[in-house]
Parts: structure tokens; C-alpha cells; sequence
């Protein structure tokens, strides 16, 4: 039976609670989880001033309540499984290097900024800056996978250097800027300026968008690789025409006002 | 007018960034009013003639009604000091030692402070963490510029003298001949009232910024970029070109960028790209980017804030240090999205010009206002001071928009106090009731020396 956090009271402004994480409760009794501390705008509180606490602490955390006011959840997690049944506000998964987060909602923007490793999946949608890094930060996402089934805003994958994120929906502007390296996979509509100072690294979509000036196109093609990746998708629960897997994409390389050695493929049949 | 008028030279102009310090004001005592000021832009005479003191208006009110300034400190301090998420705002208008005490108030009531940059150059800021600038003073420009690129905006009627005292007309040490030396390029959406000053007008279709910077980078790393780009965004390569070699042999170019740059589509993006590209071009010759500021003292904020918390704008301290994170801690957010519990507005009108659901929860929270006059949000504040004005009353410091920090000389008294004694008021109070707090909480140190508080 995992551990269940259920939101009794709403917080009037919002609760930084980086605490709600296997790593952090590992070995706590349920009056120890009770006395972790969260901040509550700028008091410091006890978790349990905010949520019922109950279950086994076996490093399998359930969230319900609503959470958007909620911050740093999952933040440094390193194993163990947290589900949000519902939305969750900013920085969740922040840096977390193992285990998975699944949200079952809608979440925030600045999900999983400078992302380790593990697995992040959001049933709905996302905001700016999944997988990003902080402002300032020369390096966003370096490991793991995020997976998202809706729509995200702008920013995604900014500098990233290794990983996985997928978007079942739509992306924003700016998809892949100044991304070092890792893949960014697209089913819906991407906005504009993809790729934006990218060096390495592959954005993959499967439909048309605008190329900047910077980009040029090498070939026409139907790389392996993009199969492998559609059938791991088609296993995530992914909608994808199997005419699209085997289909021909455009390779844009990019961009020339850096190595010029990154790529936005684009499905051109 | 009276026969008694007083005569200050070299007094400053505060309206805009320009921050012009060569004014000679022409003061009528008596009516405690501005005559003349020579050498004022159109908008610096309208700052100076039309600024007048309301003698009978309030100092300090609380919730409407009038109130001893010593009620209003205790109020507000009381207010700031019992929020859970205190926000201070504004601060582009006033001094800054003003603006030290604001930063204080903030650390010690564990708030979010944000400047008025975050609604015009906050990108710019974002824009110089991530990519690094590229800089000069406007004397620099003055003496050695030959080529003045302005881009995203129009300083012939926003800052009416950048032309005439700093980029364009002005005889320099190396610039013998001002504007015939130079060669000036505007670069809008629209067809301005700065484009006659211009030698090359470029005027690409909105929104279209970044695709051009991105491009004239490309070019100046020779790289090739397709003729298409006319039909993407309404400037022929050719133009482009033209301009790459223009930027790569003049002596010494800057780029001066508006908010026609930093408000439009990409935003921080459309600053880097114009930042990396300054940053390029030295590798050809010497090339400076400057953003062109709009009020008085927001470079002044942006830098009593950067030294005192180490981040230019939208910095919190709820945790005890501060944090850095605009979107999150930037005021129109902390606003919209219903964080802030108490507001400190300073010299600014958030009340009038933020978006609708930001003024909605502004005016459901309490809030503490400083401004010279009444303004839509300090009709709705809980506790309200009036102030007296920087530069016509009160003397101080201020930064022009290039970081040069310049010393004010006020024309004449005003029976309000100034910013920094009311904040400075506010300031030692929420301290005295922040030990208290903690002492009473079995805190030890400081806030044992406080106890009998």
C-alpha cells in the first residue's frame, strides 16, 4: 500500500514542499513525514498543517488535492514513484535523477528543469520550460525521459544536453533552443524559431513547420532510428500512423551560427 | 510670477533614461513652481513646468482617511510584516537610496521584489545572463561612434535628446563632423518620427526581429543564407548584406534596442540574438549593444538591486536568500497567478496598466503605496503616503541608462517627505517587529538583544 498525501487544506499562497519525495521520507515513520517542513509562502510549516498523511512509506508517494499552488515536488528525487491524481505547479521533478513521477493531470511550467535521469509522464498538459535549464544556466535536462501527452508551451528542452522528452500535442516557440544535445520528439504542430543556437541533438516532427534561416536542408530520408523511437512511443501509449513510421523525413541541419551539427527532422510524405 | 526666482544650473532631468544633467531651471519660489527650463526636451519641459505641489493634500492616509505619517509607518509596517507573500514593486522612479531601503524592507520581511524592468527590459536582463553584453557609455558613443544602429524603437519622441546630446548630431573627439561622420540605421515596424534621421531605413514585418539578427549573425560569419528570406520577413539579403558590411568595417558601431525588441514575439530571445550579434561583430571591429531605458531610474533599480541581491529584478527571499526567477517572482505572475497577499507599490501605477486579472487580485490584497500624487492604485490602497518628487525636491543619486550614476539637484522644497525617509520609517519598524517575532519564537542572538521589544 503506498503512502497517501491528501491535501486538507489549500494553501493561500504557494507552498514550497520539496519535501514530498521517496528520498526525503525514506525510513520516517508517519509523525516524522507529519513534522517535514514546507514553506508556506514565507512561514515555515509542517507538511501535516497541509495534508493527511497515510499508508506505508515503501517509497511509493500518492498526491490528490489540488495542487497547482504546490511547488518542488519530486524535486532531487533519486528512485521511488510519486502520482499526482490530478494537477501539480511549478518545479516539479527539479533535477531529480531517478525513479518516476506520473501526473495524471496538467502540470506547471519548469517541469523537470535540469533533469537527471529517471521518467517524468503528464496525461494532460505541460508549460514553458519542460525539461530546461534555470535561468542563467548554461545546461538544462541531462538524462532521463519526459514523456507528455497534451500540449506544452515555449521553451522546451531549452539547452538540454542528453535525454528524451516527447509531446503528444502541440510545442511552443523556441522547441530545442540552444540544446547541446539528447531528442525531442513532436507529434503535433511546433510554434516558430525551432532549434533556435542548437549544436547537436535531434527535434523530430511529424508534421510541417517553419525553418529559420540558419537551417539548411541536407536530404530526404527514413532513418532507423526515427522507427525506433515511433515503436517505443506506440508502446508509451502513443497515437501514431503506422504509415508515419515508415514514412520519409527532412533533415534541416543546424544551426550555422553555431556547430551547425544538430538536426530537425520533419515528416515529409 | 514673483520677482523671486532662483536659478539651478546643471540641474537634472528625470523623465526619462537619458537622465540629461545639463538643465537650467528658472525657479519662482514663492509659487513653489518651474518657469523655465533650459535646455529640456519637449518631455522635460512638460516634467518640469507642470510639476506642482497640492499643499493641502494629505501626507499619509489610511484606508482613505488622513493620518499622522507615524500611524501610516506603523500600518504598513504592520501590513508587510503579517503577509505571507509581500511583494514590492515599481521603484524605477526614485532614487537609489530610496530604493536600498525598498530592497531592506524586502530581505527582512522575507518578500519578492521586482522593478518596473520586468514590464519593459526585463528580457534585456535575461538576455545579459545568458549571453553577456557588449557595453560602452553614451560617451563613448558620442566621441567615437560611426555607426548608430537603433532597432525596435523611436527615440525622436521618446527620448527626444539621445539624437542631439549622445548618437547622432553631436561633434565627438573622433567624430569631428557629428552627423556628417556617422551613419545612422533605424530599424522598425513602422515609419517613425525618428526615421527621417536615419541614412538607411529597414522596416521588416512584425514580429519578424529575431529571423533578421539571426540572419545578419549568420552573414557576419559568412555564412550563406537563401534569398527566401525577403518573403519570410520582408527584408531582401540584399539589404541584409549591405548592412553585414556595414557593421563590419565602421570604427566603432553600436546597437541601441527598444522595447519594439524586447515586447515583441521571442522577447529575451530577440535581445540575446541582438546582444550575440554585437558580440560578433568584434571580431571585425568594435561593437557595442545598449538597451535605450524609459523611466528615470529603472537602470538605477536595476542596479541597486543587482549589487544588493545579486539578480537585477523579480528576486524572492521567502526562503531567507534571494532566489532569481522571472515568470515566477516577476510581479505581473505573482499577481495573476494570486500569490501576493500584500503589495508595496513605489512610485509606480501597476493599478493602470497591468493586465486585467493582475489589477483584480492587486485590488482584493492590501496594499502600501508611495507616489506623488493620486493614482489609480494608490486610490484602492490600504495605507498611502504622498511623496515628494526625485530630482525637482529631492536630491539623490540616479543611474542614465548607460550605468553612469549622475547626483541630483532639486529646484525646490516640497512639504512631503521624500521615498527614502518613509521607506527608511518602514524599514526600522518591520525590523523591530521581525526580532520581536523571532524572540518571541525562543530565538537566539539578535533577536535576543531585541527581547524587551
Amino acid at each position: 500500500m503506498p503512502l497517501h498525501l491528501k491535501l486538507h487544506t489549500t494553501p493561500e499562497v504557494p507552498l514550497e514542499a520539496e519535501c514530498i519525495c521517496p528520498d526525503r521520507m525514506r525510513g520516517l515513520s508517519i509523525d516524522d513525514i507529519n513534522r517535514l517542513i514546507v514553506f508556506h509562502g514565507n512561514r515555515e510549516m509542517h507538511l501535516a498543517d497541509f495534508f493527511e498523511c497515510s499508508g506505508n512509506n515503501d517509497g511509493d508517494i500518492r498526491v490528490a488535492g489540488d495542487l497547482v499552488n504546490v511547488k518542488h515536488v519530486g524535486s532531487t528525487m533519486s528512485f521511488g514513484l510519486i502520482t499526482i491524481e490530478g494537477d501539480i505547479g511549478v518545479h516539479a521533478g527539479a533535477a531529480m535523477s531517478g525513479g518516476k513521477i506520473l501526473i495524471e493531470g496538467n502540470a506547471s511550467d519548469w517541469l523537470a528543469p535540469e533533469m537527471l535521469g529517471g521518467e517524468i509522464e503528464v496525461r494532460g498538459n505541460a508549460g514553458h520550460l519542460v525539461g530546461s535549464g534555470y535561468r542563467g544556466s548554461t545546461v538544462g535536462m541531462q538524462g532521463g525521459e519526459i514523456f507528455i501527452h497534451g500540449n506544452v508551451k515555449n521553451e522546451t528542452g531549452h539547452c538540454m544536453r542528453r535525454g528524451l522528452i516527447v509531446v503528444g500535442g502541440t510545442s511552443g516557440d523556441f522547441t530545442g533552443v540552444n540544446m547541446l544535445a539528447g531528442t525531442i520528439i513532436v507529434i503535433g504542430e511546433m510554434g516558430t524559431r525551432t532549434g533556435a543556437g542548437m549544436k547537436r541533438g535531434s527535434i523530430i516532427s511529424l508534421t510541417k513547420t517553419s525553418i529559420l534561416p540558419t537551417f539548411s536542408l541536407a536530404c530526404n530520408y527514413s532513418p532507423v532510428f526515427i522507427k525506433q523511437y515511433l515503436h517505443y512511443l506506440l508502446k508509451k501509449g502513443y497515437d501514431i500512423d503506422s504509415k508515419i513510421i515508415n514514412g520519409h523525413f527532412e533533415r534541416w541541419c543546424g544551426d550555422a551560427v553555431e556547430l551547425n551539427r544538430g538536426e530537425v527532422l520533419l515528416y515529409a510524405d | 510670477m514673483s520677482e523671486n526666482i532662483k536659478i539651478v544650473e546643471n540641474a537634472t532631468c528625470t523623465f526619462c533614461g537619458c537622465v540629461c544633467d545639463d538643465m537650467h531651471l528658472h525657479v519662482d519660489v514663492e509659487e513653489k513652481k518651474i518657469v523655465k527650463a533650459k535646455n529640456a526636451c519637449i518631455l522635460g519641459r512638460a516634467w518640469f513646468s507642470e510639476h506642482t505641489i497640492e499643499e493641502n493634500a494629505p501626507a499619509a492616509m489610511i484606508d482613505g482617511k488622513e493620518v499622522s505619517i507615524e500611524d501610516a509607518i506603523e500600518e504598513a509596517a504592520q501590513t508587510l510584516v503579517n503577509a505571507k507573500f509581500p511583494i514590492t514593486y515599481g521603484l524605477s522612479d526614485t532614487t537609489c537610496e530610496a530604493q536600498r531601503q525598498a530592497v531592506a524592507i524586502t530581505d527582512i520581511i522575507r518578500g519578492n521584489i521586482d522593478t518596473t524592468t520586468s514590464v519593459c527590459h526585463g528580457p534585456t536582463g535575461l538576455a545579459f545572463q545568458g549571453v553577456g553584453e557588449s557595453t560602452s557609455t553614451l560617451g563613448e558613443v558620442k566621441n567615437r561612434a560611426d555607426l548608430v544602429i537603433y532597432w525596435g524603437g523611436n527615440p525622436a519622441e521618446s527620448h527626444p535628446r539621445h539624437f542631439g546630446r549622445y548618437a547622432v548630431t553631436p561633434k565627438g573627439m573622433f567624430i569631428p563632423g557629428g552627423k556628417k561622420d556617422r551613419t545612422v540605421v533605424l530599424v522598425d515596424v513602422r515609419k517613425t518620427k525618428s526615421a527621417p534621421v536615419a541614412d538607411i531605413f529597414i522596416q521588416p514585418k512584425p514580429g519578424k526581429d529575431f529571423e533578421i539578427l539571426w540572419a545578419l549573425r549568420a552573414l557576419v560569419k559568412g555564412k550563406t543564407i537563401s534569398a527566401d528570406i525577403e518573403e519570410e520577413t520582408g527584408v531582401s539579403l540584399e539589404v541584409l548584406q549591405d548592412l553585414t558590411e556595414k557593421m563590419k568595417n565602421c570604427r566603432f558601431g553600436v546597437l541601441f534596442f527598444g522595447m519594439g525588441l524586447t515586447m515583441t514575439r521571442g522577447r529575451h530571445f530577440n535581445s540575446g540574438a541582438l546582444l550575440a550579434l554585437a558580440t560578433d561583430l568584434n571580431e571585425f571591429t568594435h561593437f557595442v549593444a545598449k538597451p535605450v531605458r524609459g523611466h528615470g531610474n529603472v537602470t538605477g533599480a536595476d542596479n541597486v538591486v543587482s549589487w544588493q541581491t545579486g539578480y537585477p529584478f523579480g528576486v524572492n527571499f521567502s526562503r531567507g536568500f534571494p532566489r532569481f526567477n522571472p515568470g515566477e517572482f516577476t510581479t505581473v505572475d505573482t499577481l495573476s497567478n494570486g500569490h501576493a497577499d500584500a503589495a508595496l507599490i513605489i512610485a509606480s501605477d501597476p493599478g493602470s496598466n497591468f493586465p486585467k486579472r493582475a489589477i483584480e487580485h492587486l485590488k482584493s490584497i492590501p496594499i502600501v503605496v508611495l507616489d506623488t500624487k493620486q493614482t489609480d492604485t494608490s486610490k484602492d490602497a490600504h495605507v498611502a503616503f504622498r511623496t515628494s518628487t526625485y530630482g525637482i525636491n529631492t536630491s539623490g543619486t540616479v543611474y542614465r541608462m548607460d550605468d553612469v550614476p549622475i547626483t541630483l539637484r532639486p529646484a525646490f522644497e516640497s512639504p512631503f517627505p521624500d521615498d527614502e525617509k518613509i521607506l527608511t520609517g518602514i524599514r526600522k519598524r518591520v525590523h523591530e517587529l521581525m526580532l520581536a517575532r523571532h524572540s518571541a519564537n525562543g530565538a537566539i542572538g539578535e533577536a535576543k538583544v531585541a527581547a524587551p521589544l
